[in-house]
């Protein structure tokens, strides 16, 4: 499958890109390592909690940089409350679709949006800082599409255990040796959990 | 935008030249009999092939009874190695490659591995060369088989193959080289009696000759057992029906890049280095991967950009018309970075901003100074839009 002429169009011209001077929130996922890192600048009024404006830096490749251009229009103009509504779907739909290899690409500039409106809400004491727990690591494990087909390994039932005690992550995945996309998915686990501090050893285990 | 209007990733293949097309045509119509004997159509065939076959056999200095032709270099490679490792595994069962070996090689490595080989991986340097010391040391008593291939696929590193030829003659028993020469081939010299290999491939698409036809050079008196059976017309190691079109434009190919050869190399060098002169010049922070001149194959340049990632600078450059190659992880089917360039000591970051040049006779300076200006501001954009770069060069604005 190739990229859609909207994905093209958001990618050679794409929009609200730039670094933010004196943003009032700033959130910046993924790494040099994996490929792709987006960063998302937000300005927001005080009083309506409405983004007032957005801009992001990505390094990646075309679809990360569409799907961070789209996601950027998504929440320009919107309250904190609906901007937290936005996923990754939303941006693939508005994108007329990506590739199912990559998809992962999409996940990333939504989740960047998303850490971003919590950095904020945290500095302004809207809300706790979040326990880390299971629950955590179910959110995180949402978020690894399975390249093949484009989907996230949990919905498409790969997570069979998670575990989690005294910094150690203990994962049980349901992907045969024999599959290429194997390490990819393990790999991308690693990325998404070992960011959070209070995770200090992951071990994934397969059939 | 014409789709590879500037082609410059002729390492995967090359564009026709149009007088072996001429060359071809006859025997896609009138003259397209199977080889024979007895009858005109047959001899006809058979009296082209041997003079085809002397064209090609010249090119690499090999008797043209050594030379076979396959439809492709892959399936060339697959006959020797197999071929090789079922008629001698029983003298033993080690083999030696590299990790920066063409898939080729590693894929039927694999496969050796399946069938109760154990295979040795020699580690490259940091120029991507897999030093005669390293097979020396990998040598056991049970080895029977070394695969190489003599120029690099991803960085052009000549491999070091006349100090390989005396570790391999002091190894105090017979142990036999199989080479991958698709990327050396028509740039650069290759004798096989001074090379020393018992086989070696080459393919005719890489030096604009059609797609779908390659050669093996066989040593005389090399035991290879037949990998593919079927009917023999031309005693060859691929049994089967002939493309006579296919052979007779490879040979024209060969004849054509073989005429004057040091020109050929020449040229491509002029080229190349033109090219990476250029590059240095207008696109600042970018590093050559692999050996700069000495050592490097004559159309090779490949270099890494700071900052920005490979995908997204080969599709920019393509809606301009310009077809080059990277070793992003985004842009390949696996999603992983190159793995050439990974053991050769490169990060992720290098190897997700790696772009391949491989240039032709076709190529021209003006190309390459079309091509150097499009990815100058295809850089200078895509890094403005970049966290990596704007985290290291904001304080300089």
């Amino acid at each position: 499958m190739q990229y859609s002429q909207k994905v093209l169009d958001h990618f050679m011209n794409p929009h609200n890109v730039g670094k933010m001077e004196n943003p009032d929130a700033v959130a910046t996922e993924g790494s040099p390592a994996c490929g792709d890192q987006v960063t998302i600048y937000l300005k927001i009024d005080e009083g309506s909690k409405k983004i007032d404006d957005i801009s992001f830096l990505s390094y990646g490749c075309a679809s990360n940089i569409a799907t961070a251009s789209i996601i950027t229009d998504l929440a320009k103009g919107k309250t904190l409350d609906e901007a937290k509504n936005i996923t990754w779907q939303d941006a693939m739909e508005a994108l007329d679709g990506l590739p199912p290899v990559k998809v992962h690409c999409s996940v990333l500039a939504a989740d960047t949006l998303q850490t971003a409106i919590s950095n904020y809400e945290i500095e302004h004491g809207l809300k706790d800082v979040p326990n880390f727990g299971k629950e955590t690591i179910l959110e995180e494990l949402k978020k690894i599409i399975y390249p093949q087909v484009g989907e996230d390994i949990v919905t498409l039932k790969m997570v069979k255990y998670v575990g989690f005690d005294n910094g150690e992550v203990l994962i049980d995945l349901n992907i045969m040796s024999f599959d290429e996309w194997r390490d990819n998915v393990a790999e991308e686990i690693r990325e998404h959990l070992s960011k959070y501090p209070e995770v200090k050893n992951i071990q994934i285990n397969f059939p | 935008m014409t789709p590879g209007k500037i082609y410059m990733d002729n390492c995967v293949t090359s564009p026709l030249d149009p007088e072996v097309l001429q060359a071809m045509l006859p025997y896609f119509s009138e003259k397209f009999w199977m080889p024979g004997t007895f009858i005109s159509t047959g001899e006809t065939t058979n009296n082209a092939l041997d003079e085809f076959r002397q064209i090609i056999a010249k090119t690499l200095n090999a008797d043209p009874a050594e030379l076979h032709f396959t439809s492709g270099g892959t399936v060339a490679n697959n006959i020797a190695i197999k071929g090789l490792a079922n008629a001698h595994a029983a003298s033993g069962k080690h083999a030696i490659v590299s990790l920066v070996d063409y898939p080729d090689l590693l894929t039927n490595a694999a496969w050796l591995e399946k069938q109760g080989f154990e295979v040795s991986y020699l580690e490259p340097d940091e120029q991507g060369v897999v030093s005669a010391e390293k097979l020396a040391a990998a040598i056991r008593p049970d080895t029977t088989l070394f695969l190489t291939t003599i120029v690099n696929h991803v960085v052009g590193t000549i491999q070091p193959m006349a100090e390989y030829k005396k570790v391999l003659e002091n190894a105090g028993h017979k142990i036999y080289w199989h080479a991958d020469a698709g990327q050396a081939y028509g740039k650069m010299h290759l004798d096989v009696k001074d090379l020393g290999v018992d086989s070696l491939s080459v393919s005719a698409h890489k030096i604009h000759g059609p797609q779908g036809i390659g050669a093996l050079f066989v040593k005389k008196g090399t035991r290879m057992a037949q990998l593919i059976h079927g009917v023999s017309r031309i005693g060859s190691v691929q049994p089967g029906g002939v493309s006579i079109a296919l052979i007779a434009g490879f040979a024209k190919a060969a004849e054509i890049n073989f005429a004057d050869l040091d020109a050929t190399i020449s040229q491509l060098r002029g080229l190349s280095d033109y090219l990476l002169e250029r590059l240095e010049a207008e696109i600042p922070e970018i590093e050559l991967n692999g050996p700069r001149h000495e050592g490097r194959i004559s159309h090779n340049i490949n270099i890494s950009i700071a900052y920005i990632e490979g995908e997204a600078i080969t599709m920019m450059l393509d809606m301009k018309g310009i077809t080059v190659a990277t070793g992003s992880a985004c842009a390949s089917q696996g999603l992983k970075p190159s793995y050439v360039l990974m053991a050769m000591g490169k990060n992720h970051v290098q190897s997700h901003g790696s772009m391949k040049f491989t240039l032709s006779r076709y190529n021209t300076r003006e190309e390459i100074d079309t091509a150097v200006k499009a990815l100058a501001e295809i850089t200078a954009q895509l890094r403005e839009r970049s966290p990596l770069y704007q985290a290291t060069h904001s304080q300089e604005k």
